[in-house]
């Protein structure tokens, strides 16, 4: 289609790789950026720094540019460990201010549909991070999907005999929602996890 | 276009580019189907935690040139008790990939459906049982089509009352007598007539196989399925590794 300029297709192809991102979006994109030569130096040495500095911390595998990261050499509580799918869901915890201890990305979920097996995840690395003693409590934050909470199960099962406290995320009703709206599952899943007031 | 109502079980969903999910579900009255939430990541008011390996729902669905929208979902249940067990887990995700892959797309079978439904059901009360999960599958290649022939010697065609000593073979197609069967895979008369019973009481439960049945019959029925598969069953593999992973060597949760 855009015969007139090589290089522009090639920049079109790399934009539509990215997620959500068509045809139309890949255009709009791309002439933004052609209206600015500043802009597009500075997204361009970005993306080229992203690429060669950030990396996996070699204890957490959260994101990180110095291994290991800050988290996990910080004055953060060591022997709290929440256990997290992704380096996203790291990120959403961070964002609310409520846990000050340290973390470990699984990097994925257990599917049983899709196979995804324990080998695959950061399993090991955990256990052996726990079996290296200091943690009293690991937080089980995994999503409260079917992958999420078979997750959840499979790890408190290799994590109890270690004597560990093992607890889970609450699941329950949105805050600020009103009850008739939520949906049954949430309901369902909120009155089994009840707790005393 | 139009929109129907279809009492559901979800086979199986995955994320389809940022917002949607692709998701594979059997249809009471209308079968297999695939088809695409919109939004349906970021729209919790529309499907709530709803499209999930095997929650049984009422799906709003439009049909239109032969792509199957889904609108909307009212959950009637996610069986929150299978998911408080990875082994249940493990077998209500095998029971429904089974039904992805055997069942043909489209095409009504609501006997499937109540089997299905049955043995969820069955799961989300009780602690994961092998019999369970045996007097599944040999319903389902019974209303497949596809059992083995267990009345009859599937070479000769001779019955197979008195007989003790049997064998079997998934691409003869069944039980054979004791010429048929020589060199093929050892069968009792006692565990064909523990399958007869799974067919005829269509209870869960109703069917105990002692230890030395259960391995026979579970040896005959992956044989049975295997050859209708073209590539091993995902769930499969994950039960097999969490058997091998798990302490004690059992996939049942304390
Ligand atoms: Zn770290
Ligand atoms: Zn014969």
């Amino acid at each position: 289609m855009l015969h007139f300029s090589a290089s522009l297709t090639k920049l079109l192809g790399e934009l539509k790789k990215l997620p959500g991102v068509g045809e139309k979006t890949a255009l709009r994109l791309a002439f933004h950026l052609l209206k600015s030569p500043a802009n597009v130096h500075a997204l361009a040495e970005s993306l080229v720094e992203v690429g060669s500095r950030v990396r996996f911390c070699s204890t957490c595998f959260g994101i990180t540019e110095a291994d290991p990261c800050h988290i996990c050499t910080g004055d953060r509580d060591s022997a709290l460990i929440c256990v997290v799918e992704e380096p996203q869901d790291m990120l959403a915890i961070e964002r609310s201010h409520s846990f000050k201890g340290r973390y470990h990305v699984l990097h994925g979920a257990l599917s049983p549909l899709s196979g995804i097996t324990p080998g695959q995840l950061k399993i090991r690395e955990l256990m052996e991070r726990l079996e290296r003693g200091g943690c009293n409590e690991v937080i089980l934050a995994t999503n409260f999907t079917v992958e999420g909470e078979a997750t959840a199960l499979y790890l408190a099962r290799l994590i109890k005999p270690l004597g560990i406290r093992i607890t889970r995320l609450a699941h329950g009703i949105p805050l600020g929602s009103d009850l008739e709206y939520v949906d049954l599952a949430t309901v369902q899943r909120a009155m089994e996890g009840r707790s005393e007031v | 276009m139009r929109t129907t109502e279809c009492e559901s079980i979800i086979l199986g969903a995955t994320d389809y580019g940022e917002a949607d999910r692709l998701v594979t579900f059997f249809c009471h009255e209308h079968g297999k189907l695939r088809g695409v939430a919109r939004g349906a990541k970021r729209s919790r008011q529309r499907f709530g935690g709803a499209l999930e390996p095997f929650a049984r729902l009422h799906l709003q669905v439009s049909l239109k040139e032969g792509l199957v929208r889904i609108q909307g979902a009212d959950i009637l249940t996610v069986f929150p008790g299978i998911r408080t067990d990875l082994g249940r887990i493990g077998c209500a995700g095998y029971a429904c990939e089974l039904v992805d892959r055997l069942l043909p797309e489209g095409g009504a079978n609501p006997r499937l459906f109540r089997l299905l439904a049955a043995f969820l059901e069955f799961l989300d009360h009780s602690p994961y049982a092998e019999s369970a999960r045996r007097f599944f599958e040999i319903n389902l290649l019974n209303i497949l089509g596809y059992r083995p022939a267990l009345e009859h010697c599937a070479g000769c065609g001779a019955g197979l009352a008195g007989l003790e000593r049997l064998g079997f073979s998934a691409t003869a197609g069944g039980i054979l007598c004791r010429n048929c069967g020589t060199g093929s895979m050892p069968v009792t008369a006692a565990t064909v007539t523990l399958l007869h019973r799974c067919l005829s009481t269509g209870r869960f439960g109703a069917v105990d196989f002692p230890p030395s049945a259960l391995a026979e019959a579970g040896k005959l029925l992956d044989a049975s399925i295997a050859i209708h598969l073209s590539r091993p069953l995902n769930s499969l593999v994950f039960l097999c590794e969490l058997k091998e992973q798990a302490p004690g060597g059992s996939i049942q949760n304390d």
